[in-house]
């Protein structure tokens, strides 16, 4: 079982930046995860629905290595990871907590450089350069409390690209957000990762929004956690906002993730 | 119109101010209590100026004001230092704090015959008995401070690779700030409580000495004139550490 893992792993080693294998999380003799298995490739945009309790935050958790499996492994290009790494960031949900508020936006963007050692003569262009990307040119000195949600999880999505990831994970990012700016910021966010060739994997709860934004949508069950069944999204790219949402194909999607859920709201 | 308005109660409070100095001037002169204890706000003034002329008072306020400063940031360092360790490591948490619980309730001013036996009539016993007692509320305060970090700035701080020191310099220190900054203001109160009562133990120069020294001589008008100078000490050092406490918090009000 493990040589065969290990001869996938290098086979594709070119491609696959993430996989998972067989991985089980518990807490306490609750099992949260059960045997997920999961494949990312370089460039792909995954989203991750399901009903609640089905461990998608947890997931994410496994994947930026928040948490360990009990069972199984995750590898991250090609070798196990179970500790955090500056080359998986998350983007929390909660960005108020997850920013610092005696920063500036700057200083903010600053921490992650400060981490990598980057020096300070580099920081000040890499970080104006990055506040440009998020659409924050202008707010470098605003400090996150004179700022609205909106621009808050655009800075944190700041800092987490001055960590030149090569994975990007989101935890509901846009969940607390109004329906104007979060259609904003889906737009934004395909375009930093199609730019950055990054590899998003996106928790949300808003089933429109894992169609609008991904490649693949992974639709988990609960009692205990684990992959349902997975759906392959045939849009065609860059995505819009009123187009992509009006086709067939959107329609037939959204139809088939609704009755998926469905089935657990009883 | 803000300003106007916080102008207006600076002034109100500055006119209570003059008024109770006044009755004060009134009560001394009805001679309710012979002159020789209750000196009014006149003779009062006669000694302090008499003391700046001469250059002894201008010598003991400098004298108190060093080991004032000296242990306060003496304390500060300790309290703050010891509770960052208390507050990031589990280890200490087990092993120091307990030692805390059975030192902190013991009155400082009990400490100080011991700090003399070991110290003697010195500075350094003075600025021990400071550092003994305005230790607690920073390392109290500290130690709060530290364990309300949120749980995602740690989260942070992992996925970003930062080390045990960057995490305590760049995230808990200052996330701890607004707490510690309270702990700071507590122990300057008591700072000037017991660098009064060492220097009275001592008597090595100082204002404690010299008030000690002035009630010893039945000389009213200069204990109050170094009671009044010990008050003006504990506004404005207050007053000072108020205003670096709105720079450093300014992120707060925003």
């Amino acid at each position: 079982m493990l040589e065969t893992t290990g001869i996938d792993a290098t086979e594709n080693a070119a491609e696959d930046v993430l996989h998972v294998d067989a991985a089980s999380v518990r807490y306490g003799a609750t099992t949260i995860l059960d045997q997920v298995d999961l494949t990312l490739e370089k460039g792909e945009f995954v989203c991750v629905i399901g009903p609640s309790g089905s461990g998608k935050t947890t997931f994410l958790r496994l994947l930026a290595g928040l948490v360990a499996p009990v069972q199984g492994r995750v590898l991250f290009r090609g070798t196990e990871h179970r500790a955090p790494s500056r080359e998986i960031a998350i983007v929390f949900q909660d960005y108020a907590n997850a920013l610092l508020p005696w920063r500036d936006a700057e200083g903010n963007v600053s921490l992650a450089l400060e981490a990598a050692g980057v020096p300070r003569s580099e920081r000040s262009d890499r970080i104006h350069t990055l506040l440009r990307t998020v659409g924050l040119a202008g707010s470098e000195k605003k400090f996150p409390s004179e700022m609205s949600g909106g621009m808050q999880q655009r800075l944190q999505i700041a800092r987490c690209l001055a960590q030149d990831p090569d994975v990007l994970l989101m935890d509901e990012p846009f969940g607390a957000l109004d329906a104007m700016t979060r259609q904003k910021l889906q737009d934004e966010l395909l375009g930093i990762v199609r730019e950055s060739n990054v590899t998003a994997f996106f928790v949300t709860h808003d089933l429109e929004e894992a169609i609008y934004l991904s490649d693949r949508i992974i639709a988990l069950e609960p009692n205990p956690g684990r992959v349902s069944q997975i759906f392959d999204v045939d849009l065609p790219k860059p995505r819009n906002q009123l187009t992509t949402r009006e086709m067939p194909e959107f329609l037939r999607l959204r139809r088939e993730l609704f009755d998926f859920i469905e089935r657990f709201e009883q | 119109m803000r300003y106007l308005h916080r102008g207006l109660w600076f002034l109100a409070s500055l006119a209570l101010l003059v008024g109770l100095i006044w009755v004060w001037q009134l009560l001394a002169d009805a001679r309710i209590l012979p002159r020789a204890f209750f000196p009014g706000p006149d003779r009062t003034w006669r000694a302090l100026s008499r003391g700046f002329a001469s250059g002894t008072l201008v010598a003991d306020t400098l004298t108190t004001l060093r080991r004032l400063a000296l242990g306060w940031a003496l304390a500060s360092l300790l309290g703050v230092g010891l509770g960052a360790l208390v507050g990031t490591s589990k280890w200490a948490q087990a092993w120091i704090a307990p030692i805390f619980e059975v030192l902190r309730p013991l009155p400082a001013s009990a400490i100080a015959p011991v700090l003399l036996l070991f110290l003697g009539l010195t500075d350094s016993m003075i600025l021990t008995l400071i550092a003994f007692g305005a230790l607690w509320p920073m390392l109290l305060t500290t130690v709060h401070g530290f364990s309300n970090i949120h749980p995602r700035r740690k989260e942070v701080a992992r996925s970003l690779g930062m080390g045990r020191g960057a995490f305590i310099a760049k995230i808990a220190l200052p996330g701890a700030l607004p707490d510690i900054m309270g702990g700071l203001r507590l122990g300057l109160t008591v700072a000037l409580i017991l660098v009064v009562v060492g220097e009275m133990i001592t008597v090595q120069g100082g204002l404690g000495a010299r008030i000690l020294l002035a009630a010893r001589a039945f000389n009213a008008a200069e204990i109050f004139a170094g009671v009044a100078l010990l008050g003006v000490i504990g506004l404005v050092t207050n007053a000072l550490l108020g205003l670096v406490e709105t720079r450093a918090l300014r992120w707060q009000r925003r």
